[in-house]
């Protein structure tokens, strides 16, 4: 993993600003999330993903692209709560004065 | 951190172009990141010992084929590469060489190549196996036909060395090393040449140990041609040494009275048991031919040409018969010269008088047994003979002047009477021959000097 963060940190950070953007408008915006049951599935598919990559079961390219694919999605979701922490806390100063 | 888990509901719309990043980044990174692990992989296996080393990259899967010469080289290479950084998994598809039983390498010489086959140890040896024979044989092509095999005796690459040091000195033939025995055939460049692989043999290695040693010496070649235009006897070939070169050259000065040697020999080791016991009664025939070409090679013995008259070359078969020592093979191929014109008696003193001035016939000291070094010119001395049928002849004996008359009188009267009999023998009528001796009283030079009375001690033959 160190070394992918080394080798392609490009498109490492494209995924962290991807993710910052993303977090940062999700606060505010309005419209269905993803419902609790899904939540719960796509966490499943996570833990599996990761459990995959992690035991090395898929060879070749295919085992590569996941890794490639986890650490992005990982970078995103890094991001993502960093923008939306931050957008919580630039609304939460500006309702008091407001 | 109840917010985080409120709003991350909503973070799904930005995974669909996190979804297009990825595609795009799996599309353009896969062969350079797969290029990239190649190198570093290979670059890890540099100090490797390894055959046939193959890698493939996938993703970041590595395959490592390759033969490796040990179980410990194999874990290691294999180790080698699994730490190389980006590297996920290792198909481990090495395994050992195989091994040679019996470990068997050889070396064939033949006239334009060198061939190294069997099998070599490990891929460092071959390679110095390979530059020694180039460097040992500049300008002769080296084929490579080794393959790597494991099971080599301790010390093969010195025993192997040695070897590839001493396939300069063969023309041809093969070395061959088949675990710890050592053997070797063919034919030796040079004469020596399987004298000095003998003795580099004393070098091999401890453990190694010649099986068979069928090298064989170049033919030992002694050759004389004797032409009767130019009047020289021609010596080419070898001799032993220094000291059996003057003993030859000093033979050859005394059975051919009248040409001129010309000596081209060569001194050289491997001349066969008894050389010079062979070669000068072969010379010794070959004085007696009119034309005539000695061969020595090793202990065949060939000389052919053409004899004065029928009696001497009966003499020369008879003598060529016996002269040799025990295990050589002479082959005799004597013709007899047509016998030449009859001359007037006066031609035919005037040609005794040139032959006896070139050459004197010479007897044991104070003796009256004729030289056997002096059976050339006897022959000719009765070919003339037979050239003036009707002439009578006298043989005259002289001695020097040391001595008593007497005993001087009755030495010149057994020498004249020795030559006499030789041309009775010859085939000659004794009828037309007399044998006088005259002691010391007819000097031609002063007695008083070696040289004078050399000169003195002589046999005439005078036309009557």
């Amino acid at each position: 993993m160190a070394f992918l963060a080394t080798f392609y940190w490009g498109w490492l950070l494209a995924s962290l600003l991807l993710g910052l953007a993303m977090g940062w408008v999700a606060v505010v915006r309005r419209g269905a999330g993803v419902s609790r049951m899904a939540m719960r599935w796509l966490a499943a598919l996570m833990v599996a993903l990761v459990a995959a990559a992690l035991a090395r079961v898929i060879p070749g390219r295919p085992g590569y692209w996941l890794d490639l694919g986890l650490v992005m999605l990982a970078f995103y979701l890094a991001g993502c709560a960093a923008g939306s922490w931050l957008r919580a806390k630039v609304i939460a100063r500006n309702v008091p004065a407001a | 951190m109840h917010g985080l888990f409120r709003w991350s509901s909503k973070w799904w719309p930005g995974v669909l172009p996190l979804a297009v990043l990825w595609v795009i980044a799996a599309w353009t990174s896969t062969s350079p990141l797969e290029a990239d692990l190649g190198v570093r992989s290979t670059a890890a296996l540099k100090n490797a010992v390894l055959d046939k080393t193959r890698i493939e990259v996938d993703g970041r899967d590595v395959t490592l084929a390759a033969e490796a010469f040990s179980e410990a080289g194999r874990h290691a290479a294999v180790d080698a590469v699994a730490t190389v950084p980006g590297v996920r998994l290792v198909d481990d598809q090495t395994r050992l060489v195989p091994e040679a039983s019996p470990f068997v390498w050889s070396a064939e010489r033949d006239v334009v190549r060198v061939i190294l086959g069997g099998n070599a140890p490990l891929p460092a040896t071959r390679g110095r196996l390979l530059d020694g024979a180039r460097a040992d044989l500049g300008g002769v092509e080296v084929v490579d036909q080794m393959k790597l095999s494991r099971g080599a005796p301790p010390r093969f690459d010195d025993a192997a060395m040695l070897l590839i040091d001493q396939i300069g000195k063969l023309k041809d033939g093969k070395f061959i090393i088949s675990d710890t025995k050592v053997s070797l055939a063919g034919m030796a460049r040079d004469l020596g040449g399987r004298e000095a692989i003998a003795a580099a043999l004393k070098n091999l290695p401890p453990g190694f140990s010649v099986a068979s040693n069928e090298v064989k010496a170049p033919p030992y070649v002694f050759q004389a041609y004797k032409d009767p235009v130019a009047s020289t006897l021609t010596l080419s070939g070898y001799v032993p040494d220094n000291n059996a070169h003057a003993a030859l050259a000093a033979a050859a000065a005394r059975k051919f009275f009248s040409e001129k040697v010309v000596d081209n020999l060569k001194p050289s080791i491997g001349a066969p048991q008894g050389f010079a016991n062979a070669v000068v009664p072969a010379l010794g025939a070959l004085s007696r031919l009119s034309t005539g070409t000695l061969v020595v090679s090793d202990r065949e013995v060939k000389i052919s040409g053409d004899a004065l008259y029928e009696m001497a070359a009966a003499q020369i078969r008879a003598a060529l018969a016996k002269d040799f020592p025990l295990g050589w093979l002479v082959k005799a191929e004597i013709a007899v010269k047509p016998a030449a014109a009859p001359v007037d008696p006066t031609v035919c003193q005037q040609l005794f008088s040139d032959l006896l001035a070139k050459g004197k016939i010479r007897f044991e000291s104070g003796r009256a047994n004729i030289d056997p070094d002096s059976a050339g010119l006897l022959d000719r001395l009765v070919e003339t003979a037979l050239r003036c049928p009707t002439a009578d002849i006298e043989i005259a004996g002289h001695t020097d002047g040391d001595g008593e008359d007497a005993s001087n009188q009755a030495l010149s009267e057994k020498r004249a009477q020795a030559v006499l009999d030789y041309l009775v023998k010859a085939g000659l009528p004794a009828s037309r021959f007399t044998a006088m001796g005259y002691g010391s009283t007819q000097p031609v030079a002063s007695n008083d000097t070696d040289e004078g009375k050399a000169q003195n001690r002589r046999i005439d033959f005078l036309v009557r």
